[in-house]
């Protein structure tokens, strides 16, 4: 069973082929009859062609009717088979080498074949031959037979808008290498044009002779009424031409000749063609529909809208699209016709054009997108839609109107449900990058709160400066109290020290309490007392140890002065002398006692602080 | 306890000597010079208000191209501000809203300079920032970066985003709680007050020494914006001397030097060469710092 099927898989595939084939190679028979030159000298020979296109099951076909010429020998027969694109074609040429007889000119007759049943011919070939020799050595070709170039519009009138095509045609003999190839388009000034899709390459048979053709397309649309020149369009180009040498050369140059072929040579060519002048005519005033905003070609239209049932103030997208023949791009948005301007909030459509064909003629498609609210309840459809344009075929104005499309209007009051969550797809496609539109500066402050003078510096405010040190005298201070408080419950000498002078004092107070009241015994014991626990308190030594020769030795020790040493010395023995003895001394020797204790205790306190 | 002292008057010798520093230092010229001029609190609220109205109207007359009025309204705009300025009355608001007036009237030198006076004033202004980025993109001189870079800005966030003031005030705020503490780090012997009293001390030390750095750095250094269409910069002090390269409105130099009506700078911008007489040499653009004296009337002084 397989086999089977692979058998007929095969056959059909065949059979497909074949059909296809077939309808390939039936389509476009022709006949066609070439030559190589069309103006020839006696001497030279004449190439005859006749091709069958689109078959080459064919007999040959007849030779024509030639005067002037004998034929040489022929037929030699080439086929050929072009596969472009996937567009296969065929072809079968009969190659014929004819000498003329005489000068004058010639026409090769029409060739005619017969295939299944239907008899093609061939065109006339017109030959001239002349009997003047080309004296030139280099037998430089007849360049204007060979490369020429044409410019043409599809028509010498037109409409205002209206589309016409411009053609360049660049026409070179078969098989000439041309090359560098420079082209200038024409100025189209008060056209506005578009390109007609790509270069197109074919050949075309003219006098026989068989040229490759480039061909550009524009669209040009006119801008403006009269007469309207659009200037020639250049070409240039290099032309390179085999040439035989001449034939006086010596054998080693037609060898030579032989093994690199034939000479070349590069012509530059240039080629302009002629100006064109278009009369282009104003749009008629007549029969100009008010909705007519300029379009002109030729045009449908077709309105869709997705929401049918809507509320107030919901907003309704109309998808205009007018499509057909004409410069699509400038063409203005239809007309909404509506009976009540308040009916519908309109807002201003956007629109996206797509060129849809180019090859012949531009062709495309304009997509308006208006958006419209209801704004009442009561409104059964959205507005007609009408569109108009010129229709240079007919030369009449045409429009175009859709009928209003049946919508259902709710009321908006409905309560808007609150979004609480979106969801992450949504979020995701719904992001895009921000587009920065203008740069500019970020308004200006107007915070007066803040407006207070900033220039006052606060390091050079002389009040903060000064303040500053307030604590720092405050914590040196504490400092150096606490270090004293210390030192006067920890070092028991600083403490006798830092107490002896008021003790005393104290004592010395008591001596004056002993004076006032006469007491001379107790008055010498205040004031020995007072000497002796001050000295023993300042050299840190004990009460006992306080005798007057170790208080000098301790004195000198300290640096104290010889005659302060002396006075020491002498009151410490004065005043216990006195305290002891029963002659206290009248009351002004006393108080000159007290008084050189006090005076003696401060140069003391002077020499050991 | 004597590291403590020692720790003590070291930071407050070094607040002074910072302080009187800065005092030295002063601020930019022409805010010395109007110092003599008074200005009240009060009236240069009116007069910012005033300015304020007139700026916002001609925004408005620019919107509904009447550029004319706009122009007019610029001006006077502009005067208000400057006059609020010239009375001593010195806030980043003032410079920043002269900075905006001077770019709609199109002297972007001139919005740069009072843009870059507001910076001292307000360093965390969002605004003023992309205002002055925005501004200096449109100035014709390429500009050789010497931003730092972010890392550094939070790292030392605090110099960057305190003006002098905030940083006094940090200063002096600190001062006074590290005497605070030890005050009673020698009243009562708190082991955890002493750790404290390290802190403070090293944050103290870093304020002042930013504080030092910023004051340095605003007033120690002049700096100017080139104020004037094109500015040719010359080898020596005089027209005689021989143009060495050009600089446009609103490129930055910084000012070492003056003599008589001249300013020998150094800019940080992309330089470009004036080519010899000779025709068709090209111009030759270096991102290097180059010396030259320009007249003082093109440079603004920030």
């Amino acid at each position: 069973m397989r086999k089977y099927s692979r058998f007929f898989t095969l056959w059909f595939g065949i059979v497909i082929i074949f059909v296809c084939s077939e309808k390939t190679f039936a389509q476009d028979i022709r006949l066609t009859a070439t030559v190589d030159q069309n103006v020839l000298t006696v001497n030279d020979r004449l190439e005859l062609t006749l091709t069958i296109h689109g078959t080459q099951d064919t007999p040959p076909p007849l030779f024509p009717d030639i005067e002037g010429f004998t034929l040489m020998f022929g037929p030699s027969i080439s086929a050929q088979t072009r596969i472009i694109n996937g567009d296969v074609s065929v072809s079968k040429g009969f190659t014929y080498v004819l000498q003329p007889v005489a000068k004058g000119k010639f026409t090769i007759g029409p060739s005619t074949v017969e295939y299944k049943g239907k008899v093609y011919s061939s065109q006339p070939v017109n030959v001239e031959v002349v009997d003047t020799p080309r004296t030139s050595g280099s037998q430089s070709p007849d360049l204007e037979k060979l490369i020429f170039v044409d410019l043409s519009t599809d028509k010498s009138e037109a409409y205002v808008y209206e589309q016409v095509v411009l053609s360049f045609k660049f026409y070179f003999q078969k098989e000439l290498p041309v090359g560098d190839i420079d082209y200038v388009a024409p100025a189209t000034k008060n056209f506005m044009e578009e390109k007609l899709g790509d270069q197109r390459q074919y050949e075309e048979i003219r006098d026989g002779i068989i040229y490759n053709v480039l061909e550009l397309r524009t669209a040009l649309f006119p801008m403006m009424s009269g007469e309207l020149v659009i200037s020639p369009a250049t070409l240039k180009c290099n032309l390179i031409i085999q040439q035989r040498r001449d034939r006086r050369n010596t054998p080693s140059d037609s060898l030579f000749d032989d093994f690199f072929g034939r000479e070349q040579k590069r012509y530059p060519v240039e080629r302009v063609t002629g100006s064109i002048t278009l009369k282009v005519k104003s749009l008629p005033e007549e029969g100009k529909p008010k909705e007519f905003k300029g379009a002109v070609g030729t045009y449908n239209m077709e309105v869709t809208t997705k929401a049918q049932q809507v509320k107030v103030g919901d907003p309704i997208t109309l998808s205009m699209s007018v499509y057909g023949e004409g410069n699509i791009q400038t063409i203005n948005e239809p007309v909404l016709v509506m009976s009540n301007e308040n009916e519908f909030k309109l807002y201003s459509a956007e629109s996206s054009t797509q060129i849809t064909n180019r090859e012949e003629l531009i062709r495309g498609r304009k997509v308006f997108s208006k958006v419209i609210e209801p704004q009442a309840t009561n409104l059964k459809s959205t507005p007609a839609i009408v569109f108009s344009f010129f229709d240079p075929h007919s030369g009449q104005y045409k429009t175009i109107s859709k009928e209003p499309i049946p919508i259902a209007v709710e009321s908006g009051e409905q309560e808007v449900p609150i979004q609480l969550t979106i969801s992450q797809d949504k979020v995701a496609t719904a992001k895009q990058q921000v587009q920065i539109l203008t740069e500019d500066i970020l308004p200006i402050m107007v915070n007066l709160s803040s407006l207070r003078n900033q220039g006052n510096r606060i390091y050079k405010n002389p009040f903060i400066i000064t303040s500053l040190s307030i604590p720092a005298v405050l914590v040196i201070a504490s400092f150096l109290l606490t270090r004293h408080k210390v030192r006067l419950t920890s070092d028991i000498g600083y403490a006798r020290k830092r107490r002896a002078r008021a003790l005393a004092k104290k004592r010395l107070n008591g001596a004056q309490l002993a004076l006032n009241q006469n007491l001379p015994r107790e008055f010498y014991a205040y004031l020995s007392k007072a000497m002796s626990d001050y000295l023993a308190d300042k050299l840190n030594i004990s009460f006992a140890s306080a005798t007057e020769e170790n208080v000098s030795i301790l004195l000198r020790q300290r640096g104290v002065g010889d005659d302060i040493i002396r006075e020491v010395s002498h009151g410490l023995t004065d005043f216990d002398h006195r305290r002891f003895s029963k002659d206290g001394g009248s009351s002004d020797e006393m108080e000159r006692s007290l008084k050189f204790a006090e005076e003696l205790i401060t140069k003391l306190e002077k020499q050991l602080s | 306890m004597k590291l403590r002292i020692f720790n003590l008057l070291f930071l407050v010798g070094l607040f002074f000597h910072c302080g009187m520093h800065g005092a030295d230092c002063g601020l930019p010229k022409s805010e010395v010079r109007n110092q003599k001029y008074g200005i009240s609190r009060d009236a240069a609220i009116k007069l910012f208000t005033d300015a304020n109205e007139k700026y916002l109207q001609a925004t408005k007359f620019i919107a509904s191209k009447k550029i004319q009025e706009a122009d007019q309204h610029l001006k006077e705009a502009a005067i208000q501000y400057e006059t609020i300025l010239a009375g001593g009355f010195k806030n980043g608001q003032i410079y920043y809203n002269l900075g905006n007036t001077y770019y709609r009237q199109g002297e972007l030198g001139k919005a740069i300079v009072n843009y870059r006076r507001a910076e001292q004033f307000m360093p965390r202004s969002a605004d003023l920032d992309a205002n002055l980025r925005l501004v200096k993109g449109f100035t014709e001189d390429r500009e050789f970066s010497t931003e730092i870079p972010p890392v550094i800005r939070r790292i030392f966030f605090w110099f960057f985003f305190l003006n002098q003031n905030e940083l006094s005030i940090v200063a002096v705020s600190l001062y006074v709680v590290l005497m605070i503490s030890l005050f009673f780090s020698i009243i009562r012997k708190y082991a955890w007050l002493r750790r404290v009293m390290v802190g403070f001390s090293i944050a103290l030390f870093v304020v002042v020494v930013s504080l030092g750095s910023k004051i340095y750095s605003e007033q120690g250094v002049n700096r100017g914006v080139i104020i004037a269409t094109k500015c040719e910069v010359r080898y020596g002090p005089g027209e005689e001397y021989e143009t060495k390269f050009e600089i446009h409105n609103g490129a930055e130099c910084v000012i070492e030097d003056e003599k008589d009506d001249w300013y020998r700078v150094y800019v940080n911008v992309g330089v470009k060469q004036i080519p010899d007489s000779k025709e068709g040499a090209e111009e030759n653009v270096r991102d290097d710092v180059r010396r030259g004296w320009l007249q003082r009337k093109y440079v603004d002084v920030i």
